[in-house]
């Protein structure tokens, strides 16, 4: 009887103690992890863990919008590769397509404390609240200790930070949005290739024949997507040196150019130029619709253009099995220009850098390996490779080799010669809850069950209240 | 001697300890500080609220006033009563056919279980495929049967059919293994005893397995009603934000929409606790419907 006894208190015993070192293991682990202002303690929670990496191999954990359609998710994935095989050390790759719920995921990860080491992300709004919370490193604090850190960067270029003036992202490469052609759809319904001095009214009669050809005219998701229209239609009714000052209110005159950019999206959508199933489909199957010729203009980021290419490859992940006859088939354009927006005036500029995480920071195993990564990922010879057609923030840019682009970067490079401007995406700056009436309330807007004005005005109080 | 060691409890209490520990740090703090954010003014997740919202029962103010919380509501009431008919229904229809067969039941219940062991995150991309408007399965045979226009089958007045079809298809076998499992406990000398008596196949089911079943079938529509309550993945991979026009949120979905996508973390918080008052109220009166009987 005592035996037993004795056996059930052990046991007893030994669920509780298992319990309880599972609390501690946890505590210890958010000590070392995620208190940013206690870095004495962090190393000594973290001196065991490296034990198993004493053969210099480092995990770090890194999440960048190199994924899925992104133009640059193989060349990510190869420097990652290149950089795992000269430093012995590994990443654990979290990259995504870059999309609300992208960002949703990275701010809730920096609020609960598993924010990864290295992130390549928006440099704009998006980014407010880590920074705000002390969550990354800014590039002068790393120099403090790496001198050399961004070195080859042209600091002009560098964006600082909305919350503090203090610059903490890395820029590797630029981005511009522009409008994707089907030139196959074009032909059908006997419309010309659109050029640097294409008008919305133009666009409008266009459609309207592509429209009787039984094509629809955009592919664009409006239920889940509307980013790239609402940016424009918003620039539309603006100008470059405009578009960028959010309004005081949907009643000035700012504010009525951005309730006038919805109520142009909502005269499209009555007109029947998106697809019939606008409001209920996702981004991919627009996009498909656009790939596989049954739409006609994709509003998108120059990250798409690797998007197109790899629907025009049989393995996506295969260059060599690209059919070089259908992507001669998409075509890049300017997007259709009114009042004081030519239709050269794109969007365009370096939104996106490489943070290095106050968590990796603070530990000194993965402090080294954070800024190697850095620097190898924003080196003179790897920045080339990411930027291609677009703009980098090197100091010295080499000339860009066009031996090894495929015609639909030709052609995006030829596009990008004759811009008049580049201006910043407004919605970098106006990120969070004040996006909800307008982007996830489109359908809404474009119906005509919220009137634009509502939609706008609800908004603008969301972000002058944050 | 023998019968005293189950008199003394303590080492009962020992081993129940770490699970109740487990319950209380993971379940009972967190929900109780739920009620707490839910009166608080908190637009971050993580974040610590600090103040009280002005006045305090703002957000059940604000949702009384929300349409989208009554159409999340109404849509969580149909997700219940399509799991009672639909999964429940069908789980016992189909319970009782593989009771009259003779060979093949274990294939059969391997065959309608298997849709649980998947996960609802990956039928929810299969289904995303099957519906497709433009190259979906469904919009393809129906091509092959001649119909000539597509159909979106996540437009506004049918994407709620679409959401709930797969939803119902996959718990169906899960009530139909509950279900068989209780008609084999029925004793087989009852049906030979009404068979001698010249009962029907029918009649055995409506006078024997029926009856004798009743006790598993009101286990089956408790948890079907609180399972509606809950479900969650499948219909927000397959309709993001409520799409189209946010018109297919359930109380579970609308609450994460609120709170992971708009940051509007103490409504988000407020919409649980109405999740959990309507769970209780709902299980109160489904119990008290479908009241077990002593035999």
């Amino acid at each position: 009887m005592m035996k037993k006894r004795m056996m059930a208190a052990m046991l007893a015993g030994a669920m509780v103690l298992s319990v309880t070192a599972c609390g501690n293991s946890s505590g210890a682990e958010k000590a070392a992890g995620t208190e940013g202002d206690a870095p004495a303690e962090a190393p000594a929670a973290e001196a065991e863990a490296p034990a198993a990496e004493s053969a210099g191999s480092v995990e770090l954990v890194v999440t960048t919008t190199f994924a899925g359609e992104d133009s640059n998710a193989q060349n990510y994935k190869d420097a990652v590769k290149a950089w795992e095989a000269e430093t012995g050390n590994a990443v654990v790759d979290t990259s995504a397509t870059a999309d609300e719920t992208f960002k949703t995921r990275v701010a809730t990860d920096f609020e609960t404390g598993s924010e990864p080491d290295v992130l390549f992300f928006f440099n704009g709004a998006d980014s407010n609240s880590f920074i705000e919370a002390g969550k990354v490193v800014s590039i002068d604090e790393i120099r403090e200790e790496y001198p050399d850190y961004a070195s080859n960067m042209n600091e002009d270029l560098i964006t600082a930070s909305l919350v503090d003036n203090k610059k903490y992202a890395v820029p590797a490469n630029g981005f511009w949005e522009a409008m994707f052609v089907n030139t196959e759809i074009l032909e059908a319904a006997g419309v010309a290739m659109p050029g640097a001095d294409y008008t919305m009214d133009q666009f409008k009669a266009d459609c309207e024949k592509i429209k009787a050809a039984g094509y629809a005219p955009i592919a664009a998701a409006l239920g889940n997507i509307p980013h790239y229209w609402w940016e424009f239609a918003i620039f539309n009714n603006q100008s470059p040196a405009t578009h960028l000052e959010i309004p005081e209110n949907a009643g000035d005159e700012n504010g009525q150019a951005w309730v006038q950019g919805m109520n142009d999206i909502k005269e499209l959508y009555e007109l029947g130029y998106f697809p019939e199933n606008t409001l209920s489909a996702t981004d991919d199957e627009t996009f498909a619709m656009f790939t596989e010729g049954k739409a006609a203009f994709l509003i998108d980021g120059s990250w798409k253009v690797g998007g197109i290419v790899g629907a025009c490859q049989s393995d996506p992940n295969d260059p060599a099995t690209l059919d070089s006859a259908k992507l001669d088939k998409f075509d890049v354009t300017y997007v259709p220009g009114k009042g004081d927006r030519k239709a050269t005036d794109l969007v365009g500029g370096l939104s996106s850098g490489y943070f290095i995480t106050r968590k990796a920071w603070d530990d000194p195993v993965k402090r080294d390996a954070a800024v190697s990564f850095v620097e190898y990922l924003t080196s003179d010879e790897m920045v080339p490779k990411f930027a291609q057609h677009g703009a980098s923030a090197l100091k010295n840019a080499p000339e860009v080799d066009t031996s090894e682009f495929n015609v639909l970067q030709i052609k995006a490079m030829n596009m990008m010669a004759g811009t008049t401007s580049l201006t910043g995406a407004v919605q970098d700056l106006f990120a969070g809850d004040c996006r909800v009436s307008t982007f996830d309330g489109m359908p809404e807007i474009v119906t005509g069950r919220v009137v634009a004005e509502d939609a706008v005005a609800e908004g603008l109080e969301a972000y002058h209240n944050q | 001697m023998g019968a005293n060691i189950y008199r003394n409890k303590k080492p009962a209490l020992a081993f129940l300890l770490p699970a109740f520990l487990f319950m209380v740090l993971f379940l009972y703090y967190p929900f109780f500080k739920t009620i707490i954010n839910s009166f608080m003014h908190l637009k971050q997740l993580g974040a610590t609220a600090t103040e009280f919202n002005a006045p305090w029962y703002t957000n059940y103010e604000e949702m009384l006033h929300d349409p989208h919380v009554w159409t999340s509501v109404k849509n969580t009431i149909i997700m219940m009563l399509v799991t009672l008919v639909g999964q429940v229904g069908i789980a016992i229809v189909l319970a009782l056919m593989v009771d009259n067969i003779g060979r093949g039941k274990q294939i059969f219940r391997t065959l309608y279980f298997f849709p649980i062991v998947i996960s609802a995150t990956a039928l929810g991309l299969m289904f995303n495929l099957i519906f497709l408007r433009d190259k979906g399965m469904v919009n393809q045979v129906l091509e092959m049967l001649g119909k000539q226009d597509l159909t979106d089958w996540k437009a506004e007045g049918i994407a709620l059919v679409t959401m709930m079809a797969p939803v119902m298809w996959q718990y169906v076998g899960f009530y139909f293994v509950i279900l068989v499992t209780g008609l084999n406990n029925i004793s087989d000398e009852l049906y030979e005893a009404a068979t001698i008596d010249g009962a029907t196949a029918l009649q055995r089911v409506r006078y024997i397995s029926v009856p004798m079943l009743h006790n598993v079938i009101c286990t089956c529509s408790v948890l079907a009603v609180t399972g509606a309550l809950k479900v969650f993945d499948l219909p927000w991979v397959m309709f993001p934000k409520g799409m189209p026009l946010k018109t297919t949120f359930l109380t579970g979905t609308y609450m994460y929409y609120q709170t992971m996508e708009t940051k509007n973390v103490d409504y988000g918080a407020a919409l649980a606790v109405l999740i959990v008052v309507l769970g209780v109220v709902l299980a109160k009166v489904v119990n008290a419907v479908f009241r077990e009987k002593d035999y």
